[in-house]
C-alpha cells in the first residue's frame, strides 16, 4: 500500500527520460527559422530596452500615494519651522574703491537705512584708515554718472 | 533566470541561435511531457513542434512573466489537451502505452527505470486527461497550482481538486495491481 507522499514521489521519480531524435530536431528548427524570418520579414517591432514596464494602474497608484505623503510631508515641515532671523545686511559693495561711491552709498541705504551706511563707512575706515589714500574723488563719486 | 531573460531578449531581437538555444534546453523535457499526455510519440513530436513554430512566430512581441520553462509547458500541455480532443474519438487503450515505452530513447537508460516509467504511464492511463495533466505538471514539471491554473483557465481549487482525486485514484489503481 502506498500513502499520498510515496505516490507523488513515485509519480515524481518515474518522468520520463526521452531525447528528440535528429530529424524531428531538424523539422522543429527549420519551421521555426522559417516563421520567425516571416515573422521578420512582415515587420519586427523592437522592444525597448526597459520592455515589460508599462505604466499600468498600480504605477499611477503607486505614484500618486507618493506624491500625497511628500506633500504633506513638505506642509508639515513648513509648519515647524522656526520663524528665520533675519540675515544681516550685507554691503552693498565689497570693492574697496567702489565702497564710497554715491551709488553704493544710495544702496546702502535703501538696504538697510542708516545703520547700514554707518557701518560701511566705518568698514570704509577700518580699511583705508583715516585717510583714503591714493583714493581720488573722481574715484570716490564714479558710478553715479555712470562712468 | 538571468540567462532566460537574455535568450529573451535575443530572441525578441531575432536572434535564430537564441532560439536555437532554448530549443536545445527545453526540447527533451517539453518531449517527455507531451509524451506523458498524449501517450503517442508521432502526437508528442508534432506537438512540440507546433508550439516552437508559435512561439517563433511570436519574436518581436513575446513577454515573459514567469518562468520559460512554465510558459513552454504550459502551450504543451495545451496544445496536448487539443490533440486529445481530436482523438477522443479513438480509443488508445494500452497500445498507447506501449508506444511511450517504446519511446525512449538512449541505450544507457537502466531497463527498471524505462519499466518504472512504463508502469506509470499504465497506471496514468486510467486516469481522466484533466488529472492527468494536472499531476504530470505539478509533480514532473514543478509547476504550482496557481501556475497551472492561470494556464488552464480554471480556478486553484479547480486544479487542486483534480489533484487530490487523480492521486487518490493512481494509489488506488496503484494498490489493486499490486495486491491483484
Amino acid at each position: 500500500m502506498k500513502s499520498t507522499e510515496d505516490m507523488e514521489k513515485f509519480v515524481a521519480d518515474a518522468k520520463p527520460h526521452v531525447t528528440t531524435g535528429e530529424s524531428m530536431d531538424k523539422r522543429v528548427l527549420q519551421d521555426s527559422f522559417a516563421a520567425m524570418d516571416e515573422k521578420c520579414r512582415v515587420g519586427l517591432a523592437p522592444p525597448s530596452l526597459i520592455g515589460g514596464l508599462k505604466p499600468t494602474l498600480r504605477f499611477a497608484k503607486l505614484a500618486v500615494a507618493a506624491a500625497v505623503i511628500i506633500a504633506i510631508g513638505v506642509f508639515l515641515t513648513r509648519d515647524r519651522q522656526e520663524p528665520s532671523q533675519p540675515a544681516p545686511p550685507q554691503p552693498a559693495v565689497q570693492a574697496p574703491t567702489a565702497m564710497l561711491s554715491m551709488m553704493s552709498l544710495r544702496t546702502t541705504y535703501q538696504r538697510g537705512g542708516w545703520d547700514a551706511l554707518d557701518r560701511q563707512f566705518r568698514d570704509t575706515l577700518d580699511q583705508f584708515g583715516p585717510v583714503a589714500s591714493g583714493l581720488s574723488m573722481r574715484q570716490l563719486l564714479e558710478g553715479p554718472n555712470g562712468s | 533566470m538571468i540567462d532566460e531573460k537574455i535568450l529573451v531578449w535575443r530572441f525578441n531581437r531575432g536572434s535564430k541561435d537564441a532560439l536555437r538555444r532554448i530549443y536545445e534546453k527545453y526540447k527533451d523535457d517539453l518531449l517527455a511531457l507531451a509524451l506523458t499526455l498524449l501517450r503517442d510519440r508521432s502526437m508528442a513530436e508534432d506537438v512540440v513542434h507546433d508550439v516552437f513554430v508559435a512561439f517563433a512566430a511570436g519574436t518581436g512581441a513575446f513577454r515573459l512573466s514567469g518562468t520559460l520553462n512554465g510558459y513552454l509547458s504550459t502551450c504543451v500541455a495545451n496544445c496536448a489537451r487539443d490533440r486529445n480532443r481530436l482523438k477522443a474519438g479513438r480509443n488508445a487503450g494500452l497500445d498507447g502505452a506501449e508506444a511511450v515505452a517504446c519511446g525512449f530513447d538512449g541505450p544507457l537508460e537502466s531497463a527498471a527505470r524505462r519499466e518504472e516509467s512504463g508502469r506509470l504511464n499504465n497506471l496514468l492511463a486510467h486516469l481522466p486527461y484533466e488529472q492527468r495533466e494536472v499531476l504530470v505538471l505539478h509533480l514532473q514539471h514543478q509547476m504550482r497550482f496557481r501556475e497551472i491554473a492561470r494556464s488552464l483557465g480554471v480556478s486553484i481549487n479547480t486544479v487542486q481538486s483534480r489533484y487530490r482525486y487523480g492521486l487518490d485514484k493512481l494509489r488506488s489503481v496503484f494498490n489493486s495491481t499490486v495486491t491483484e
